[in-house]
């Protein structure tokens, strides 16, 4: 006669066993740990910041545009107050996200935007010039610099609009693959210049900068790419179990050892219940480790992250408990964990896309999780912002982990 | 060799095929993947500034704003919502255009220019957007602009992104359909047994793996020739399209067959296939990153069947820019058809051992 033994002690038992048969699914482990090496290595190979700038070449030097500029007004008989305001002429003033690279001679600033030669800047600041065919070496410590687009200006530019020259021409040199959008703004740009050196005011009121933008301004501080990709990678690994834990259900399932699991001591229940907190705990584990490598997590933020990701490992666990239940062999419980994963990852890609998302993508079970943990790393989102989402994402995982389950259980009883 | 035997075993994996679900995958993912790269990926590659309009009066900046490749415009109703999808930066600026704004413009009224842009949009987007509207309501004052700008453009505009994701949508096709699909059959019969059932007919192990192999030719021509109709590029040079498509079923589904053979069980397969994938998969991101040195797309199998499909039907070239691609690809055919005869041979070696 033996003691009864208590369910903890069999839950447990049924969790050893699960890491063992885990442990053995070659497959899987290697796909896994294929995941959570790559997932760290491809999250820091994407850049950690965004270039919002166009980088315009310019031909002459603005301050020797302003001198020659001042000399030919000088002999034109202009007064000291006109040629003062020479000193306030700048080109890109308050134009923020533009940046002026200026070259020594139009041959040159054409030769770079065509593509004859290259243009480095050395860590002290100093442009140099490379011209590959005649066997130019790369300058050391120096940093390439590719201008977008470019801008020649005439000598007598600003002399010329300021005199009402009729026949002042501007060149634009640009790469045929440059947007037709940035051809078109250097063109205004430039026609907004001659504009304002002419004196000829806006034909409208510009309202105040600050009156403007809506929402927090974030230039020079945008959702970098790398934080755009956290969401997903997290979520591939979650969805890296869902496969994992779904062919450990049906590999179960398929063989009878479930069955086998029934005639002893444990109940259907303690089987779900140790599939549901293995699963569980498999998925969480291995986003946490994710999570170290790639960052996001702060002190303020921290509880709010460990409890979405718990909701997401449920979530997937459900999804996997159904999958795992339905598929008949290998291939058809692949089949089944695709059809019900990729769905699921629509929202997070949708991330990696600016705006809000689609109302059906709002919709998929995945969206609330997504939309907390993007709130949360990107943009310091709170527990007072996340409740809402949080409540939806709870009801989709009552729906999804009950049906899984539910066809887990009924499989089970009737094998 | 018997051609009937061949071709009775070809019949009847087609005719079985529709029942597995790697077959539905492989005839669906084509389709999916046109869907997902073309529509989601392509703007995500190419982002435009996205510009929103609010017109009460029938403004000309509408129309010169809609008429411009470069922006993406959107008319909307209601100030409101405008406002609303600037600050959740699904526009990145929207304008006001009140009744009689342009009369105003013209009568030197100088009226309060409503213009907003999103926090989250790019400082490049403002300017664009920012002086390519000034630019227009000048033009409206019908002022003549003090200079005259030039545009010379160097070499040629490259391909949109959604012709450069073109290798990586028939790659697919090719891989599911050409490799997936008849490895996963071959192996699904060694699993379930009608292999071996079928080896004690008078069928042999060689007209089996070339049914099979048939199989992947079919159905990945079939896919890939979808897959580049849905994407414009099954063009007038249709018939040279189908022959690089042909020597590319032929190549890839050789590798489903030497997959299939070499596993012993579908995980197996799985993981061969995930394992290699990376490895088949490389030549087509030299495609979408041509500033990469492209001679480092040969060393990868594949390069040698994408090439042609793309010289062909996208670029619109003829078979003679890509006959040695061409007769590589058949050479490195033939080569893994006679490494997948030999592991054919132990196979029914192995197999009538038990």
């Amino acid at each position: 006669m033996s003691r009864p033994t208590s369910r903890p002690a069999i839950i447990r038992a049924l969790l050893k066993k699960e890491l063992t048969a885990y442990s053995r699914d070659l497959v899987f482990l290697g796909l896994t740990l294929v995941v959570l090496i790559a997932a760290p290595f491809l999250f820091h190979a994407l850049p950690d910041s965004v270039d919002e700038s166009i980088t315009l070449g310019v031909y002459p030097a603005i301050p020797e545009m302003i001198g020659d500029a001042r000399e030919a007004l000088a002999e034109m008989g202009a007064t000291e107050e006109q040629l003062a305001e020479l000193d306030d002429i700048d080109l890109a003033a308050g134009e923020e996200g533009l940046e002026l690279i200026e070259f020594e001679s139009e041959e040159r600033l054409r030769g770079v935007i065509e593509g004859s030669l290259e243009l480095w800047r050395t860590e002290s600041g100093e442009m140099v010039y490379r011209d590959k065919e005649a066997g130019d070496k790369k300058p050391e410590d120096a940093e390439r610099v590719e201008p977008d687009i470019g801008v020649a200006f005439p000598s007598d530019f600003i002399a010329g609009v300021a005199a009402g020259k009729d026949d002042l021409t501007v060149t634009v040199y640009s790469q045929a693959g440059i947007g037709e959008e940035i051809q078109t703004a250097m063109k205004s740009f430039v026609r907004e210049a001659a504009y304002q050196i002419a004196g000829r005011e806006l034909p409208v009121g510009m309202p105040d900068e600050d009156t403007i933008v809506l929402g927090d301004d974030r230039m020079g501080d945008q959702v970098t790419m790398q934080e755009r990709m956290r969401p997903l990678l997290l979520f591939m690994v979650l969805l890296m179990e869902t496969f994992s834990m779904a062919s450990l259900v049906s590999t179960e399932v398929l063989q009878r050892t479930v069955t086998a699991v029934l005639v002893t001591p444990a109940k259907v229940g303690d089987f779900l219940a140790a599939k549901t907190i293995f699963g569980t705990l498999m998925s969480l584990s291995q986003a946490l480790i994710i999570l170290v490598f790639i960052g996001g997590v702060t002190s303020a933020n921290w509880s709010l992250i460990l409890a979405v990701l718990v909701m997401g490992a449920i979530m997937f666990t459900g999804i996997a408990l159904f999958v795992g239940a339905a598929g008949k062999d290998f291939m058809g419980q692949l089949f089944y964990a695709m059809l019900f994963t990729i769905p699921l990852l629509i929202p997070a890609i949708s991330v990696m896309f600016p705006g809000s998302a689609a109302p059906w993508v709002k919709a998929l079970p995945s969206y609330p999780i997504i939309k907390v943990l993007v709130e949360t790393t990107a943009y310091g989102g709170t527990w007072g912002d996340a409740w809402g989402s949080l409540a939806y994402a709870a009801l989709w995982l009552v729906v999804l982990y009950f049906a899984g389950l539910f066809a887990l259980k009924r499989k089970v009883e009737t094998l | 060799m018997s051609l009937s035997r061949i071709w009775k075993v070809l019949r009847k994996d087609l005719a079985l095929g529709p029942r597995s679900s790697i077959f539905l995958w492989a005839i669906v993912l084509p389709f999916a993947l046109t869907l997902i790269l073309q529509v989601a990926f392509g703007s995500l590659f190419d982002p435009k500034p996205r510009l929103g309009i609010v017109d009460d009066g029938d403004s000309s900046i509408t129309a010169a704003i809609g008429d411009m490749d470069g922006i993406e415009f959107t008319l909307l109703d209601d100030a409101g919502e405008m406002k609303a999808q600037v600050e959740a930066n699904d526009l990145d600026a929207g304008l006001i255009l009140p009744q009689g704004f342009d009369e105003a413009v013209r009568n030197g009224d100088r009226p309060a220019l409503q213009f907003f842009v999103g926090g989250e949009s790019y400082a490049s987007n403002r300017i664009i957007l920012t002086v390519t509207a000034i630019d227009l309501i000048r033009e409206i004052e019908g002022s003549e602009a003090p200079v005259t700008v030039d545009v010379v453009s160097f070499g040629e505009a490259g391909l949109p992104m959604s012709r450069r994701l073109i290798p990586v949508i028939v790659f697919y096709a090719l891989a599911m359909a050409g490799l997936f699909v008849p490895g996963s059959n071959l192996v699904e019969e060694k699993e379930q047994g009608t292999l071996m059932s079928l080896l004690v007919t008078p069928v042999k192990a060689s007209e089996v793996l070339i049914a099979k192999w048939l199989l992947g030719v079919v159905l990945s021509v079939v896919l890939a020739s979808a897959s580049l109709a849905l994407n414009g590029a099954f063009g007038a040079n249709w018939a040279q399209v189908l022959v690089v498509i042909l020597v590319a079923g032929a190549l890839s589904s050789v590798l489903g067959i030497l997959a299939g053979v070499y596993a012993k069980d579908s995980s197996i397969m799985f993981a061969i296939v995930k394992g290699s994938g990376i490895f088949l998969f490389a030549p087509t991101l030299f495609y979408i990153f041509p500033e990469w040195p492209q001679w480092i797309a040969k060393i990868f199998p594949l390069y040698w069947i994408i090439e042609p499909i793309w010289q062909v039907s996208v670029m619109g070239e003829g078979l003679g820019t890509v006959w040695v691609e061409l007769v590589v690809a058949l050479g490195i055919t033939a080569a893994l058809g006679a490494a997948a005869w030999w592991l054919a041979k132990r196979m029914q070696a192995q197999m009538a051992g038990q």
